[in-house]
């Protein structure tokens, strides 16, 4: 049995950099990862620090969008930690702000970019329509057929390749326990605090169980944080999403912002390596059983729709990719809830349990972590939680 | 029938594959490293992309698996 | 289904076991398409002359004289819709799945065909092995070697040293020599087979003493020329300016460690040929369940015995299943293709199965001798790399770069996740060239199985091409090719085409 203060379950951008400021704070951690650091989504994602409402959040609509904007003291206070943080561990990181620009090709679009701006100042975030002519001066790359442009000064990117098991080195520096191949099959409530079991595989394929006590359990663990839910009762209404990403062979630098579309899904940067990549939320298909259920364990299809569409929309917006390789389109899975807000918070009923989930939690991930961090220690978050917390849901989560 | 490499003209025999042909010349980096460094064919079928070259403007063609046409324009592939 | 079938059975790869699947499934009227980089059907193994060439009759390589029959059935074969010079990009889905949906691009430009089963048949390539210097201009496969002189006459240098272990080496040095190449030294991992190997080889033989005699006829003609054949012996560096100069050889133990001296040779090149790796890219990207089976050249595909893979119409033939030679390769291909044809037409195929099956089951015999009298010692030859020996080839990630990373990260220990920290893998070559050396290190790092370790996930396209073909992927360009065949198979009708 191994005594901690806290379990961070879950080894993406999330669990590591919450571990790491845990550990920073003093706390004990140990933090458990079925697979390997950065195995999954947080390698597997676009790298995006983008702050603008995305194509997802515009495309239903004003209401639907302010919806989402709802989100934004979170996206300034990413902004600033992904800053913080790219200062302190340098290349690793590889974040880089250099500004981000959401596409409009039709005067429908570049409407709406207008009004996603007004609301976006609102909330604060700085954000300006660029014409025609000013586009060119900016992105000289962009097809003639751009015709209006937001642009976000403190977007930009950050390594997926390397960020998550960044933070992990620098927890484990810090004394935290980080341990891979270790599977959280149980999780119950025992006395003040919690008990964790896990099971681990061992160099010669053995399944070692262990049994862990921590006073707060904190759950970073991506599509698989539904699955730990149910352990102590909860039903958490997020749904499982596969999307794909491409990435060509090095090219010279050429790009040097994040590139959006406000009409459709496109998501468009250049790595330091000098690669592209290039998302934008095309879909994948999960794969499931025969009841419909998803089998998270299994890589998701690539639909030859999304192949297409996806290198048709970046062909459009950037046409010099026409002619450099592609090198690999691959799928990886992501969460939602039904409100496209994250999910927060403390676990209702369940004292010493806070979770977060529910996509963009790379973007989002530094605040997530010290969100979480500041839940473990008993102290009042600096964000106002209420409309991300899980408890937003009601009892309907809660099936124990 | 003749193409050219990096502007230089290089001989060849109708059938020929461009690596064959560079090969043949005598040619040293069919492809370039970032670092600058030459490369020739591997494995000459297909699967290493040292023999790499840019043939009219096409990038990352693989050499080893293109007949020579006349008059085709070829340059090293150099990834970056 | 909204769009009409390209045919009933896509075949990815023209070598043995491609070229007798699709005869097998063109010959119970099934509509067949095959896809092939090169322009003649042949595979690596029985490549061709291009048709440009003045025409000289092609000779079949050692122990296989049904070669040349083969390769005329299906160059005759205009029932069939042979697309050369195309590459197989991978396996692609649609939100309503009914079939096979394989990505390709050739010279009509990309396309999209329509299956209702997919054969993959896509040969091995020469196991790379990162010795010192083997980044150099000079250093080639001798498969490269061979392909190189045998279907383009082109001689790769005039001095040359072949190390390696695979017996196809000393045929390759014996070409060399024949076509006026300087072959300086033959050096070999092992030994000579010891009476014992040798004995237990010889309920294998039957069938092969064809291989077996041109081997050792290679060997009386490489001695008699002055050729030296080192036995132990494995290449330790490949040295020189921008070309190899010189390479080193050691003299080895039983498990290919260094034993004394490195001595120096001069040599213009250095064909490295330690055996063969299954190309088993479009399998893993379609999904297909792989296995460890070093012996048999590594991650192999997983199968039944009428060669079907674990992914619903994906079946899986030659040495993507496990390097075994042509042999084994012509006999798994006519397996496939009866698979194929009982699975979509319903027909009675019981005999011609089970002599197929007793072929294939000859042809393991001897593959399996050979698997385990050539199996490569991999840490041996991954412990060739020294800490600044390149490993990556196209990301150039040295193996010191690797172990630093495995140090580093102590919780790291498997092959996708060092792919993922240090890059090597994630250039052009998708990671073939590096694969089972960052497998071998990873294990020896860890203290885990190769098996534990995994291999690194292969994505779409298994070949890289400019982005602008995947924006053309849309139907396909060159349906209809293979219409003219009225021999419609029976079953036809049952997937709703």
């Amino acid at each position: 049995m191994i005594r901690t203060d806290v379990v961070v379950v879950g080894g993406g951008l999330l669990g590591c950099a919450t571990a790491w400021t845990l550990a920073r704070d003093g706390v004990g951690v140990v933090l458990l990862e079925r697979d390997q650091i950065n195995a999954h989504a947080s390698g597997q994602n676009a790298g995006s620090l983008h702050f603008q409402l995305e194509y997802r959040m515009v495309e239903r609509g004003l209401e639907a969008a302010q919806v989402a904007a709802e989100a934004m003291p979170l996206h300034l206070d990413a902004a600033a930690r992904w800053s913080e943080l790219g200062e302190a561990f340098g290349p690793s990181l590889g974040v880089a702000q250099t500004g981000g620009l959401m596409l409009a090709e039709t005067a429908d679009q570049a409407r709406v970019l207008e009004a996603k701006g007004d609301l976006e100042r609102s909330h604060g975030l700085d954000v300006r329509l660029l014409s025609g002519d000013e586009i060119r001066d900016v992105a000289p790359y962009l097809s003639p057929s751009i015709v209006a442009a937001a642009f976000c000064p403190i977007e930009g990117k950050a390594d997926t390749r390397t960020a998550a098991p960044a933070l992990a080195r620098a927890a484990a520096d810090l004394g935290a326990q980080v341990s891979t191949r270790t599977e959280v099959v149980g999780l119950r409530r025992v006395g003040r605090g919690w008990q964790v079991s896990t099971r681990h595989t061992d160099a010669v394929g053995n399944q070692v169980g262990e049994e862990i006590q921590a006073d707060v359990v904190l759950l970073a663990a991506g599509v698989w944080t539904q699955h730990l839910g149910q352990m102590v009762g909860l039903d958490l209404p997020i749904i499982p999403l596969a999307l794909q990403m491409n990435v060509t062979a090095r090219t010279p630098k050429f790009l040097p912002h994040l590139v959006q579309h406000a009409g459709e899904r496109l998501s468009l940067k250049q790595s330091q390596d000098g690669t592209v990549l290039i998302g934008g939320g095309w879909p994948a298909r999960l794969r499931r059983d025969a009841s419909g259920r998803p089998r998270l364990s299994e890589r998701p299809h690539l639909l030859h729709d999304s192949v297409v569409g996806n290198a048709r929309a970046a062909l459009r917006a950037v046409p010099r990719l026409a002619g450099i390789p592609l090198l690999r389109t691959w799928v990886g899975m992501t969460t939602v809830a039904e409100d496209q807000l994250p999910v927060v918070g403390p676990v209702p009923g369940r004292p010493g349990l806070f979770l977060a989930t529910g996509g963009s939690a790379f973007t989002l991930g530094p605040t997530f972590a010290r969100v979480l961090a500041d839940l473990a220690q008993g102290l009042e978050p600096t964000i106002d939680l209420a409309p991300y917390g899980p408890q937003r849901f009601g009892e309907s989560i809660d099936v124990a | 029938m003749s193409f050219s490499f990096n502007g230089q003209p290089v001989a060849a025999h109708a059938g020929e594959t461009l690596a064959a042909a560079l090969m043949a010349h005598g040619v040293e980096g069919v492809s370039l490293t970032r670092d600058g460094e030459p490369r020739q064919p591997l494995c000459n079928m297909g699967t290493c992309f040292d023999c790499a070259v840019t043939v009219d403007g096409r990038s990352l063609v693989r050499s080893c698996l293109t007949p020579v046409e006349d008059g085709m324009e070829v340059h090293s592939w150099q990834n970056h | 289904m909204a769009e009409p079938l390209t045919c009933d059975v896509a075949l990815v790869g023209a070598g043995p076991a491609g070229m007798m699947a699709a005869l097998t499934a063109a010959d119970h009227g099934l509509r067949v398409t095959v896809v092939d980089e090169q322009r003649r059907p042949g595979g690596q193994i029985f490549r061709q002359r291009p048709p440009e060439f003045p025409h000289q009759p092609w000779t079949p390589p050692a122990g296989y004289p049904w070669a040349s029959s083969l390769l005329e059935r299906a160059e005759s074969a205009t029932d069939i819709d042979w697309r050369f010079q195309t590459t197989a990009l991978g396996v692609v889905h649609e939100e309503r799945d009914d079939g096979i949906l394989l990505a390709t691009t050739g010279p009509g430009g990309s396309a999209l065909l329509r299956a209702r089963r997919l054969v993959i048949a896509t040969g091995a390539f020469d196991m790379p092995v990162p010795v010192p210097g083997w980044t150099l201009p000079g250093v080639m496969m001798a498969g490269a070697v061979q392909t190189l002189l045998k279907s383009q006459q082109v001689l790769a240098a005039e001095r040359l040293v072949l190390a390696g272990s695979h017996p196809l080496l000393l045929l390759v040095a014996d070409q060399l020599r024949s076509a006026g190449a300087d072959v300086a030294e033959v050096a070999l991992a092992r030994g000579l087979p010891t009476p014992r190997e040798a004995l237990g080889s010889l309920g294998a033989v039957p069938g092969h003493l064809s291989l077996l005699g041109d081997s050792a006829r290679a060997v009386a003609r490489l001695v008699a020329g002055g050729v030296r054949i080192s036995p132990r012996t494995v290449v330790t560096a490949a040295h020189g300016h921008r070309h190899v100069e010189a390479v080193s050889l050691t003299q080895v133990d039983r498990q290919w460690r260094g034993v004394g001296q490195a001595r120096r040779v001069e040599a213009d090149a250095l064909v490295l040929g330690y055996g063969f790796q299954p190309s088993a890219e479009l399998a893993r990207q379609a999904g297909c369940a792989m296995r460890w089976d070093s012996p048999a050249g590594g991650w192999v595909v997983a199968h039944d015995d009428r060669m079907a893979t674990d992914v619903p119409g994906v079946y899986a033939a030659g040495e993507p299943v496990g390097v075994s030679g042509a042999e084994m390769a012509r006999s798994q291909g006519r397996l496939a293709g009866l698979g194929v044809v009982s699975d979509l037409t319903g027909h009675n195929v019981d005999v011609e199965l089970e002599e197929a099956d007793r072929s294939a089951r000859r042809a393991r015999r001897f593959a399996r001798v050979v698997q385990r009298m050539f199996a490569p010692q991999r840490e041996a030859l991954a412990d060739l790399a020294g800490s600044d020996t390149v490993v990556c080839r196209c990301e150039l990630v040295s193996r010191g770069a690797i172990e630093q990373v495995l140090d580093a990260n102590p919780g790291m220990s498997t092959a996708n996740a060092v792919k993922l920290e240090c890059r090597s893998g994630m250039g052009p070559c998708q990671g073939r060239y590096c694969e089972t050396t960052v497998g071998t290190l990873v294990a020896g790092r860890t203290g885990r199985p190769v098996a534990q370790v995994g291999h690194f996930t292969a994505h779409f396209p298994i070949k890289p091409v400019p982005l602008s073909v995947l924006g053309e992927l849309d139907g396909d360009v060159t349906s209809g090719a293979c219409a003219h065949r009225h021999h419609r198979a029976e079953g036809s009708q049952e997937s709703g085409e």
